[in-house]
């Protein structure tokens, strides 16, 4: 593995990219999960139409042209924007990190947005009708009955979600974020060992996904706690 | 900046083109995938550790790296060997096109061959045990008992891996390949049009997916006909 | 067939079974002759589905010898298989194929196991079907029938591999009551024609009036074996006399 050595400390940086990509991504892709079921289990209209859109657009859009369309899309809009003010910019962007971090949270939380959803539905509405018999305050079930209780159905399907992010992370380096794959592509034109160099990405990658699906499984047991009979 | 209708109706017919591609892609995928899905099940539930252990590690790596990691080693990486060059597989895994289909198989027959599972885990014990007591053998009661049955239960699942196929089939044109995709980037490349381009292909995309969605609805209500109490 | 009336068709010594640590069977001895109709009862968890689960090795057992008309039961499948296609079972959840109408449903095994062709199978599946008087619902898929017609047809199922034996796992627990007497009417039928059965049940009414031997079991044991008036009229065990008051009380 002589080839790899003097890269690994790229690897590394670019897997803290990867990691920074995803912590950034969980957060609005629960966000977005939110909002969407939110406002399809709303009373309002409007809102039901606008998050049924956005699962159908989503979930029906093929990622990598997300990422594309949100990166130069965004980037024409600002310089447009920023010409009004100071003709002579020729070009501004949005670093690769935030355009593409927002584009895979909000392609995976349109299918968060059906996961918090079904979950949602899936509070046993008895333990709701207890809380408000005890004199709970709408707020207080929210917070005390349903969250856990939604939280606890949510959460096989919800690992799933951030196995896709962090697997849609490597779709970043098409618009040029320097995380892995972009670091392997560095390294592939200076050793001419390609094979190597995106085998490492993958190691990489299995890492991460190993580690969350085992933290899933650490917090889904710790929720079972309550499901399980007492012995 | 304008949303430019005539650069969408010039542009339309020249993304259109790809559209054997993509296709190619899907179906040539879709039916190696769904192949490699049904070996890898039969080794899983084979009950033999030397045939359900390497099955499942390698479901467990290919669904825990990016598919664009497994397009690019694929690609990039295996003509680093002499031994690949010099293989008979070398026609194929010269051409883009090759390597494609052989990461988009690979990549879906992981997670589909976890459908089929799920599937298959979803039949009723006593079902088989009614076929055990009827003195059908294992082979019979796979056959003619457990088969139709997960077919049945897996296909919901399956047309949603079917529509992740499809938009996987968009990376390609990461491997220079001109599926609809790879000619909307080189479209935008030229125009900088990212707008126009990127939204009427992903609206394109959305009614293939909606498509496959109909098509699948139809199969499960055939299939599914005896689910129904009136019929 | 072999069977003479000299020697039994179905014969268990001194049979153990255990899950796990867990004991499930405790040295079962019985003997069933040819035509005979037993009774099984006893509490839930008392090893009694268990045992008719090993006659027909839906469960294997870890000691003693389980003989089904001259063929002992081993780990040889072709054993396995011949005895299985002689003792039919019918299970508490009917566990009819779903995918297959009914008469599918009577005619898979005798197309796979017995190598019937296909048009006889048909024949015999509506005589069956006759029989448990269903034949209308032949074309039907199970879900639209009513528990009890699911019943009937799975007993129709396991008539058509023409079995030696009869086998009942709680026939009758999963009905609605409006149905069970459908399902018994056909068990009596089938007593009558001289079927050799084990019934795991607890209609005791259909014990009392069909069975020649009533067995029964707790925690594993077959704790007392008897004919019906002496049974239910003189039990001597008291584990029997409790069972019997707590579910002839209600």
């Amino acid at each position: 593995m002589d080839v790899l050595s003097g890269w690994w400390d790229d690897y590394f940086w670019g897997a803290v990219v990867v990691g920074q990509v995803f912590i950034c991504s969980l957060g609005l892709m629960i966000i977005f999960g939110l909002f969407g079921a939110m406002a399809k289990l709303s009373n309002n209209r409007v809102a039901q139409k606008i998050a049924g859109a956005y699962t159908v657009i989503f979930r029906g859009t093929p990622e990598i042209l997300v990422i594309l369309l949100l990166y130069f899309g965004s980037a024409i809009t600002l310089t447009a924007i920023a010409q009004i003010f100071s003709p002579e910019i020729k070009f501004v962007d949005v670093p690769p990190f935030w355009a593409g971090t927002i584009a895979i949270s909000i392609i995976v939380g349109s299918y968060a947005t059906e996961t918090f959803r079904g979950a949602f539905l899936g509070v046993n509405p008895g333990s709701i009708e207890a809380a408000r018999a005890l004199g709970m305050s709408d707020l207080q079930t929210f917070i005390y009955v349903r969250i856990p209780e939604m939280w606890r159905l949510a959460l096989p399907p919800f690992g799933n979600h951030m196995l896709s992010l962090i697997k849609d992370t490597a779709l970043i380096s098409i618009i040029g974020l320097n995380e892995t794959m972009f670091v392997a592509k560095q390294a592939i034109t200076v050793t001419g060992k390609p094979f190597t160099m995106y085998i490492v990405v993958g190691a990489i990658y299995l890492g991460f996904s190993t580690i969350i699906t085992l933290a899933v499984m650490g917090i889904e047991k710790f929720g079972e706690r309550t499901t399980v009979g007492a012995k | 900046m304008s949303f430019d209708l005539n650069l969408i109706a010039e542009s339309l017919p020249m993304m259109l083109m790809g559209i054997g591609i993509t296709f190619k892609l899907l179906i040539i995928s879709g039916f190696l995938g769904l192949t490699l899905a049904i070996f890898l099940l039969l080794m899983r539930i084979s009950g033999r550790w030397y045939l359900s252990f390497p099955a499942q590690v390698y479901i467990y790596v290919f669904r825990g790296t990016p598919i664009l990691v497994q397009i690019f080693i694929i690609y990039y990486g295996l003509p680093q060997f002499e031994t690949v060059r010099d293989s008979i597989f070398w026609p194929i895994l010269r051409e883009p096109m090759g390597c494609a289909i052989l990461a988009l198989t690979l990549n879906t027959g992981a997670y589909v061959s976890e459908i089929l599972r799920g599937g298959v885990l979803g039949v009723s014990k006593g079902i088989l045990e009614a076929g055990s007591a009827l003195g059908m053998s294992v082979r019979q009661k796979f056959i003619y008992l457990t088969a139709p049955i997960a077919a049945r239960l897996a296909l919901p699942a399956y047309s949603n891996d079917v529509i992740s196929l499809l938009k996987s089939t968009a990376l390609a044109s990461t491997i220079t390949i001109a599926d609809m995709t790879g000619i909307a980037r080189t479209i935008v490349a030229d125009t900088y049009a990212p707008y126009e381009i990127f939204i009427s292909l992903a609206i394109v995309y959305m009614i293939f997916t909606f498509g496959i969605q109909k098509l699948f609805g139809v199969i499960e209500r055939y299939l599914g006909r005896y689910t129904q109490r009136e019929g | 067939m072999s069977t003479s009336d000299a020697q039994p068709l179905i014969q268990m010594q001194g049979v153990n079974k255990f899950f796990g640590s867990f004991q499930a069977l405790k040295n079962i001895n019985l003997e069933v002759r040819k035509g005979e109709r037993i009774v099984v009862c006893g509490p839930s968890g008392s090893g009694k589905s268990t045992m008719i689960r090993c006659i027909n090795r839906l469960e294997d057992h870890n000691d003693g010898h389980i003989i089904i008309d001259g063929k002992e039961l081993t780990d040889q499948v072709k054993d396995i298989n011949a005895v299985r296609r002689e003792v039919g079972m019918v299970f508490q959840s009917f566990n009819l194929f779903p995918h297959m109408t009914i008469v599918k449903n009577l005619m898979l095994a005798q197309q796979l196991v017995r190598k019937i062709p296909k048009a006889e199978a048909r024949e015999t599946a509506m005589h069956y079907l006759k029989r448990v008087k269903i034949p209308e619902q032949a074309e039907k898929y199970p879900i639209a029938l009513s528990g009890g017609q699911q019943q009937r047809v799975a007993i129709a199922r396991a008539l058509c591999m023409k079995p030696e034996i009869m086998l009942f796992d709680e026939p009758t627990s999963a009905l609605d009551p409006e149905m069970i007497n459908e399902v018994l009417e056909v068990m009596v039928d089938l007593a009558k024609e001289g079927m050799t059965m084990i019934c795991v049940t607890h209609e005791m009414g259909f014990a009392r009036s069909v069975a020649d031997r009533i067995i029964f079991m707790d925690e594993g044991e077959i704790v007392e074996e008897a004919a019906p008036a002496q049974f239910f009229d003189n039990p001597k065990s008291e584990r029997t006399k409790k069972f019997l008051s707590q579910i002839l009380s209600h």
